[in-house]
C-alpha cells in the first residue's frame, strides 16, 4: 500500500515562478525512498506538501489513505502521522530546553503528562542522547542538535518520518550515526523518506530512488535502475556513486571487460566483483 | 559573548539546584523591600548582602560579576547626577556657576535614594538571572500566572537571542574578512549598518522557518510547556522560615531608618 501518494501536483510561488510540475511521488509502507536531487530541484518544497504545509496549485495528496484536506482538524492528524524533520535543526528548536522541546509535539497532541514523560525519554534514548534533557539546544553540537531534532519528531511516534537532507551539515561520524538511527527506525516499522544529494549513501540506504530535476521526476525505481542511466544522472546536476565512477573508468579508458555495467554502487558490491572476477 | 556568560553561570553555579520558588521568592520579596524603602540605608544593606550572596554563595566569579555590577552602576550614578541637578527645591547647597544649575538638599536626597533602589533591586535580579536558568523561571512565572502571551513570546525571544547572537558573529566575521570594519571610520558605520540591517531580513526568515517547523509539530497557536518542575510545597521549613525572618529584619529596618537622610 502506497503511504503517500501524490497525483499530478503543481505548485507555483507566489511571485508566479513554477517550483513543482505534474510530481507523482509514491512511497510504499515500511520502505525508506531517498529522493535525490541538486540544490533548488524542488524537493523541501514537495516535502512540505505531505503534511499540508504547501497547497498544492494543482493535483492531490494521500497520505495513510487520506486525502490531504487544509482544515484543521485533518491537518492535525496528518502532522500526527508524518513528522518532518528540517534541515536546519536551529529552525525546528523552539524551547528553552531539550525536554521541553522534544515535548513540544505530544503536549500540542494533548497527552497526558506521564506519557509524555514516558515518550521523551524513549525519544531521546533511542537517538542516544541521555542526560541533556535540561540543556538548552544552544548548549549542544550540531550533531547533538540534529538528534534533538529528530527525538522531538519521534515523541509524536509517527507513522512516517520525512528528512530534508537530514545528513547536511554533519561529520563522517554523525552522518553515518544519523543514517544507522534511520535503518533502525525502519527495522521498527516507520516509513522514512529522506532527500539527499549525497549519492554515495543513497545505494546503501534506499530501497527505492527518485530523482528530481528543475521541479519535475524525471526518474524513479531501485539503486540500480536509477545509476545504469549516467547521462540522466549528471544531466541533473548530480554524479554516480564514486566506486561507479571509478568502474566506469575502468571499463570505458581502460578496457577492463570484467567492470562492465550494471556498475557496482558500494564498496560491498565492488569488492563482490573484484573477488569473483579476479580481477587482482 | 555576554549573555552566553550571564546563561552559563546560571546553569552551573553553587546554588544552581536549590528550590527554583525559593529563589525567586527571595529575589521578588527583596526587591519589593528595596523598592518601598523610604532611606537609601536598607537598599544599599540589600546591595551589600545579596552581592555576597552571589559571590560567596553561588560561587560567581568576582571578575564577572564587577564588570556586570558596572552597567547599573553606571545609569544609577547618571541618574544620580541628573537628579540632584534637575529635582528638587529650595536653596541650592552647590551651585555650578552656569545656567544657574545647582544641587539642592531634596534633590540630593531623591537622586541618592533612587540610586539606592536602583542598586538594591539590580543585586536581587542579579541574583536571579545569574543562579536560576531562564527556563525555569519561566515555568514560575506561568505558575504566578504571568499572561501566557507575555511568557510565549518571552521563551521565543530566548531561544532566538541565541540564534541571533550566532548569526551575528557569522556576519560580523565574514565582514572582518573582507576587511569591512578595518577601512576607516565612515566604513565602519557603513558595514555596521549593513550588519544590522541583515539581521533584520535574517530574523525575518528564520521566524517564517520556524513557523512552518513548528506547523508541522501541531502548533495551534498555543505555546504548551511540561510542568514537572520544582514545586513551591518542596521548599523546606528552615528556609522559608529564614526567608521570613531575613525579609522581616529588613521590613523593620525599612521602618526604622524611614526618615534618615544623607544630608
Amino acid at each position: 500500500m502506497n503511504i503517500i501518494e501524490t497525483k499530478n501536483i503543481s505548485y507555483h510561488y507566489p511571485d508566479g515562478t513554477p517550483a513543482l510540475h505534474n510530481v507523482n511521488f509514491k512511497v510504499e509502507e515500511g520502505s525508506k525512498v531517498a529522493l535525490l536531487g541538486a540544490n533548488g530541484a524542488g524537493k523541501s518544497t514537495l516535502f512540505l506538501h505531505f503534511n499540508g504545509i504547501i497547497k498544492p496549485s494543482k493535483g492531490t495528496i494521500f497520505v495513510d489513505g487520506d486525502e490531504v484536506k487544509y482544515d484543521k482538524k485533518t491537518l492535525l492528524k496528518i502532522r500526527q502521522k508524518l513528522g518532518i524533520v528540517f534541515q536546519n535543526p536551529d529552525d525546528q528548536l523552539i524551547a528553552p530546553t531539550v525536554k521541553e522541546d522534544v515535548a513540544y509535539g505530544p503536549l500540542n497532541i494533548g497527552l497526558p503528562n506521564n506519557e509524555i514523560n514516558e515518550r521523551v525519554k524513549e525519544s531521546l534514548k533511542s537517538v542516544g542522547l541521555e542526560g541533556v534533557e535540561r540543556k538548552a539546544p544552544h548548549q549542544l553540537s550540531g550533531g547533538e542538535k540534529k538528534k534533538v531534532a529528530i527525538a522531538g519528531i519521534l515523541a509524536m511516534q509517527p507513522k512516517i518520518m520525512v528528512l530534508d537532507e537530514p545528513t547536511a551539515g554533519l561529520d563522517p561520524k554523525g552522518a553515518s550515526q544519523i543514517m544507522k538511527l534511520l535503518y533502525e527506525l525502519n527495522q521498527k516499522g516507520i516509513t522514512i523518506v529522506i532527500s539527499t544529494h549525497d549519492v554515495d549513501m543513497v545505494p546503501l540506504y534506499a530501497s527505492k530512488v527518485y530523482i528530481m530535476s528543475k521541479g519535475t521526476i524525471i526518474k524513479e525505481g531501485s539503486p540500480q535502475e536509477i545509476f545504469k542511466d549516467a547521462t540522466t544522472i549528471r544531466d541533473a546536476n548530480l554524479r554516480l556513486p564514486r566506486i561507479a565512477h571509478l568502474m566506469e573508468i575502468l571499463n570505458k579508458k581502460n578496457g577492463l571487460s570484467s567492470c562492465k555495467p550494471p556498475y557496482p554502487l558500494t564498496i560491498g558490491e565492488a569488492r563482490r566483483r573484484v573477488l569473483e572476477q579476479n580481477l587482482i | 559573548m555576554f549573555e552566553d556568560f550571564l546563561d552559563r553561570y546560571a546553569q552551573s553555579n553553587a546554588i544552581r539546584n536549590v528550590n527554583t520558588y525559593y529563589k525567586v521568592l527571595f529575589g521578588i520579596i527583596t526587591m519589593i523591600v528595596s523598592l518601598v524603602s523610604t532611606s537609601p540605608v536598607i537598599p544599599l544593606t540589600i546591595f551589600i548582602l545579596v552581592s555576597f550572596i552571589i559571590l560567596f554563595r553561588a560561587k560567581i566569579p568576582a571578575k564577572f560579576y564587577l564588570k556586570f555590577v558596572t552597567v547599573p552602576l553606571t545609569f544609577a550614578s547618571i541618574t544620580f547626577i541628573f537628579m540632584a541637578f534637575w529635582f528638587g527645591t529650595g536653596s541650592y547647597i552647590y551651585t555650578l556657576g552656569v545656567f544657574n544649575l545647582g544641587v539642592t538638599v531634596s534633590g540630593f536626597n531623591l537622586g541618592f535614594l533612587v540610586f539606592a533602589r536602583m542598586m538594591g533591586g539590580f543585586a536581587c535580579l542579579a541574583f536571579l538571572g545569574l543562579t536560576t536558568p531562564l527556563p525555569e523561571i519561566f515555568s514560575v512565572l506561568e505558575d504566578f500566572k504571568f499572561p501566557e502571551e507575555l511568557l510565549e513570546i518571552t521563551m521565543l525571544m530566548y531561544r532566538y537571542v541565541f540564534i541571533s547572537i550566532d548569526e551575528a558573529l557569522r556576519m560580523y566575521q565574514a565582514q572582518q574578512t573582507r576587511l569591512g570594519y578595518s577601512a576607516g571610520l565612515k566604513k565602519y558605520y557603513q558595514s555596521m549598518g549593513m550588519l544590522i540591517a541583515n539581521i533584520f531580513i535574517r530574523t525575518w526568515t528564520i521566524g517564517e522557518k520556524s513557523y512552518v517547523s513548528m506547523q508541522s509539530r501541531c502548533y495551534n497557536g498555543k505555546l504548551n510547556t511540561m510542568d514537572d518542575h520544582d514545586s513551591i510545597k518542596g521548599i523546606p521549613v528552615r528556609n522559608l522560615v529564614v526567608l521570613l525572618l531575613f525579609e522581616f529584619v529588613l521590613s523593620v529596618g525599612v521602618y526604622l531608618t524611614g526618615s534618615f537622610r544623607v544630608l
